[in-house]
C-alpha cells in the first residue's frame, strides 16, 4: 500500500541512496507541480518527503512545502529554504563523505566499497552520536567475491564498538548491522509499492533513480537499439499508472520472499541495472545483505551474552551467502 | 542403411543434456509467413573464429556449474542450418576432436541436433555429413501438412533482399521441394517426428494434414499452435471441430496403435497445485545460443533477430563469459510468479505452454515474470477435443477388450518443452 509520495524539489536534489544523481543543471520544479503534487499525496492520504538540492530555494516555496506535514531530505549541513522552522526528527541528512562533525539525527552517508573501508574508523565514531546512521554503498555492482572477505572483517570491527556501546547502556542504530536484530520480517525500499516520485517535470517514477536513467538515457548502455524508454509511470494529471505492479512486491520475487535478511534494500533500481528484471536480485546485492544479516547475528549472540537485550530475538545460522545457490531448497 | 537412431533419442529428450545451440545463420531459403523469427537476414553469417572461440569457452568451462550436465546436446538453427553445411561439419569436427583431446565428459555422450525445412536434405555435402556423424545425430524436416496447408505458411522467400538485408516471403510455396526428401530422410531416421505450426488461417486443414504426413510415412506429429496473439473470435471452436474430427479419424482408422499426434494427451487439462506443480515450462537460461558476432543468449528466442518489440536480451558474449546476474530471472521463473490468476486458478491448466521469449517480446515491461496468455482460449479448446478422444478411444478398447493391451504398449509423445 502506497504511504510515501518522495518529491524531488529539483534536478540536482541530493541523491540519498544507491544511485548517484547525474544531473548537474538546475531544474526547480514549477511551483503549480508542486502544489498539485502536495493535492496529489493529500488526497491519496502520503506523508510527503521533500528531497532538497544543495541551494537555497525561492521564499515562495516554503509556504507551499510546509502547507503539509512532511519529512526532508537534503544535503548535509544545508538548510533546506528560508523561512522553514527547524525539521522534525524524521528528517534526514544525506553526505557523499563522513561528517567531521555530526549533528544530524538521521544521516544517510552514500561511499564506494573502497571509501567505506578507508574510512571505517570515522564511520565508527558516528555511532556514538546518537545520530541514526544508514550507510548506503554507492558501488554494488562492482562488489566481487574478492571482497567479500573484507566486508566481513569491516563489519566485525564497528560490531565491536557497536556492543561496547550497548554495554554502556546506548542504543546505537546503524542501518547494516542493527536493524536486522529489530525486524521480524521484510523491510525493503519498496519503490512503487509504499512509495513512489514525483519529478520536477510532473511524472511519477518508481524512485528517483528511474528519473536520473530516463534523463540521462541510461538505457543505451544496456546493449540496447531502441529509444531510451519513458521511465515514467504516470504523471500528475492521469495518476499512477505502474504496470506489472505485482512484479514489485516481495510475493512475487521467488528469490526474496523465503530469504531472512530481513535488512535488505532490495534494490529494484539495482535489480533492473544488473539482473534486467526488477524482481530479480543480483548476486552483489544478495551476498551483502547476508554479510550483514550474518554479522547481524553475530553481533546479537554478543549482546545476549552481556545483557537481557531482546532475549527472545534469535536469527538462525544459515550456509549460503546467496539464495541463488540454495533455491531449490526455497 | 544408416541405423535408426530412435532408441537413444526417447533417452535424450528425457535425459540431462546441456542444449547449446550455434545460430549458425539468419538466412533461409524461406519466408515462412507465421515465423516469430522477424529479423531473419542474408548478412550474419557465424564467422568460423566465432564458433570455434565459443567452443573452447564452453569446454573450457567443464567444472561450471552451468555446464555440469551429462550429456550436451549441440543444436544448430537458423534461418535454415543447413546453408552452413560446411561450416557446421567444421564445427562438429572441431567438437570431437577437442572432447577427446581434453578427455571430456562429454565425450561420447553428446548430440548434434538440427531442425530444417529440408529443402537442400539431399545434397551431396549434407548427405556426406549425415554418414560421418550418424551416430550422434538427430534431424527433424518440417512439412505442416498437405500441400495446401504447408503452401499457405511455408513459402520461398523474395530473391532479393531488401537493402538491410531482410527477406521477404513470395507466393511460391515449398511443398514440391521438401516432400521429395522425406522418404531419404525416413529411412535414415525412420522414427523422424515432424513439427507442425498452427496459425489462425492453418485451422481448417489440421485433420487433413495430420492424416496426410501420416500416410507419408511419418509416425510422429508434433503440433503446436503459435504463442503470438494472431488468433481471431471463433478460431478456438472452429479448432476444436478439427481436433475433434481428427480424433475420430485416428481412432475409427486404428491409427493411434502405430502413430502418434501430440494435440492428445491424457496428462493435459487438469488443475494444476501452485506449490507442487510450479516449475517453469520452458527451458530458457538452462540453455545457451550464441549468434554470428559472438553473443550469448538464454535461448535463441532472446535473439534480435526473435523480437519484434523488444531488445536483445544478450547474457554475455565468447570473449568475457556469461553475467550471470542476466541468467538470474531465468534460473528463478516459476509457473505461479508468471502467470495471472486466472491460470493459476485454472481448472484445465496442466499441459498449457508459454514460451519465454514470447513472454518477454509480449510483456508490458522488460520482464520474463509476464506470461503471455494469447493460446488461453485455444488450449481450453484443445482440452475438450482431448477429452473426448481418450473417452472415446478407451470405450472402444473396452468394448472390444484390448484396453490393457493398449496401455501396455501405448506410444507416448512427451510434451514438447523447449
Amino acid at each position: 500500500m502506497l504511504q510515501y509520495l518522495v518529491i524531488l524539489l529539483d534536478d540536482t536534489s541530493v541523491a540519498y541512496c544507491h544511485a548517484d544523481n547525474p544531473l548537474k543543471g538546475r531544474n526547480l520544479i514549477p511551483l503549480e507541480t508542486l502544489k498539485k503534487g502536495i493535492l496529489f499525496g493529500m488526497k491519496q492520504n502520503l506523508m510527503i518527503q521533500y528531497v532538497f538540492p544543495n541551494y537555497e530555494l525561492p521564499k515562495e516555496y516554503a509556504e507551499v512545502i510546509e502547507s503539509i506535514d512532511n519529512v526532508k531530505i537534503y544535503p548535509v549541513g544545508c538548510k533546506p529554504v528560508t523561512g522553514i522552522e527547524d525539521g522534525n526528527d524524521a528528517d534526514v541528512e544525506a553526505a557523499n563523505e563522513v561528517p567531521e562533525k555530526e549533528e544530524a539525527k538521521n544521516l544517510v552517508l552514500r561511499l564506494t566499497f573502497t571509501e567505506m573501508l578507508k574510512q571505517k574508523d570515522a564511520i565508527a565514531k558516528l555511532f556514538a552520536s546518537g545520530a541514526r546512521v544508514n550507510l548506503c554503498i554507492t558501488d554494488v555492482e562492482q562488489f566481487s567475491d574478492e571482497q567479500m572477505e573484507a566486508y566481513k572483517q569491516v563489519l566485525k570491527e564497528w560490531n565491536a564498538t557497536l556492543l561496547d556501546l550497548y554495554k554502556q547502556g546506548q542504543s546505537p542504530q546503524f542501518n547494516l548491522l542493527t536493524d536486522r536484530m529489530m525486524l521480524e520480517k521484510m523491510h525493503n525500499c519498496e519503490a512503487g509499492v509504499s512509495n513512489i516520485t514525483l519529478a520536477p517535470n510532473g511524472k511519477f517514477y518508481l524512485c528517483p533513480a528511474f528519473y536520473y536513467d530516463e534523463q540521462t538515457k541510461v538505457d543505451n548502455q544496456l546493449n540496447h537499439h531502441q529509444p531510451t524508454s519513458d521511465n515514467s509511470v504516470g504523471d500528475l494529471e492521469k495518476g499512477l499508472d505502474i504496470p506489472n505492479l505485482q512484479l514489485l512486491k516481495l510475493d512475487h520475487a521467488p528469490l526474496c520472499r523465503n530469504c531472512d535478511a530481513y535488512q535488505c534494500r532490495r534494490c529494484i533500481w539495482l535489480n533492473r541495472k544488473l539482473t534486467w528484471d526488477l524482481n530479480t536480485p543480483s548476486r552483489q546485492q544478495c551476498v551483502m545483505a547476508h554479510i550483514e544479516r550474518n554479522a547481524s547475528r553475530d553481533l546479537l549472540n554478543d549482546i545476549h551474552k552481556v545483557g537481557e537485550f531482546m532475549p527472545e530475538i534469535d536469527i538462525k545460522e544459515i550456509s549460503y551467502l546467496d539464495p541463488f545457490e540454495v533455491r531449490k531448497e526455497f | 542403411m544408416i541405423r535408426t537412431i530412435k532408441e537413444n533419442q526417447d533417452s535424450w529428450q528425457s535425459g540431462m543434456a546441456k542444449n547449446i545451440t550455434f545460430i549458425v545463420t539468419k538466412d533461409c531459403q524461406l519466408a515462412c509467413k507465421y515465423c516469430y523469427l522477424v529479423g531473419k537476414n542474408v548478412k550474419e553469417r557465424m564467422p568460423w573464429e566465432v564458433a570455434k572461440t565459443f567452443i573452447d569457452y564452453v569446454l573450457d568451462h567443464e567444472n561450471d556449474p552451468d555446464f555440469a550436465y551429462e550429456s550436451v546436446v549441440w543444436d544448430f538453427i537458423g534461418g535454415e542450418p543447413f546453408l552452413e553445411i560446411e561450416l557446421i561439419d567444421k564445427i562438429c569436427d572441431y567438437i570431437k576432436t577437442e572432447l577427446y583431446r581434453r578427455n571430456h565428459h562429454w565425450f561420447n555422450s553428446y548430440r548434434f541436433s538440427f531442425s530444417t525445412n529440408g529443402i537442400n536434405y539431399h545434397e551431396k555435402a549434407v548427405q556426406d555429413f549425415i554418414k560421418k556423424n550418424r551416430d550422434h545425430l538427430s534431424i527433424g524436416i518440417t512439412i505442416d501438412g498437405t500441400e495446401k496447408k504447408h503452401d499457405l505458411n511455408r513459402v520461398w522467400k523474395q530473391p532479393v533482399a531488401d537493402d538491410n538485408g531482410l527477406t521477404k516471403p513470395s507466393e511460391r510455396g515449398s511443398y514440391k521441394d521438401v516432400v521429395k526428401n522425406i522418404p531419404l530422410w525416413l529411412e535414415q531416421f525412420p522414427g523422424g517426428g515432424t513439427k507442425v505450426t498452427i496459425s489462425s488461417a492453418d485451422i481448417p486443414y489440421i485433420t487433413e494434414s495430420v492424416l496426410h504426413l501420416y500416410r507419408l510415412g511419418i509416425h510422429e506429429v508434433n503440433i503446436n499452435v503459435v504463442f503470438e496473439d494472431v488468433w481471431q473470435e471463433g478460431d478456438d471452436l472452429k479448432f476444436e471441430d478439427q481436433l475433434i474430427q481428427l480424433a475420430d479419424e485416428i481412432i475409427d482408422g486404428g491409427y493411434y496403435q502405430d502413430y502418434a499426434c501430440s494435440f492428445f494427451s491424457e496428462h493435459i487439462g487438469k488443475p494444476m497445485d501452485p506449490e507442487r506443480d510450479n516449475q517453469n515450462w520452458c527451458g530458457a537460461g538452462k540453455m545457451l545460443s550464441v549468434d554470428a558476432a559472438g553473443n550469448l543468449y538464454p535461448c535463441t528466442r532472446f535473439a534480435q533477430y526473435s523480437l519484434r518489440d523488444k531488445d536483445a536480451w544478450i547474457i554475455g558474449n565468447i570473449r568475457n563469459g556469461i553475467d550471470k546476474n542476466k541468467l538470474r530471472p531465468f534460473l528463478t521463473l516459476d509457473r505461479t510468479t508468471q502467470s495471472p490468476q486466472k491460470c493459476i486458478e485454472c481448472e484445465v491448466a496442466s499441459g498449457c505452454a508459454w514460451c519465454q521469449g514470447e513472454n518477454y517480446d509480449a510483456a508490458q515491461t522488460h520482464t520474463v515474470f509476464e506470461r503471455a496468455t494469447a493460446i488461453c482460449l485455444m488450449h481450453k479448446a484443445r482440452v475438450r477435443a482431448n477429452n473426448y478422444y481418450w473417452n472415446k478411444l478407451y470405450r472402444k478398447l473396452e468394448l472390444e477388450d484390448l484396453r490393457e493391451q493398449y496401455e501396455a504398449n501405448k506410444r507416448e509423445v512427451k510434451p514438447e518443452i523447449c
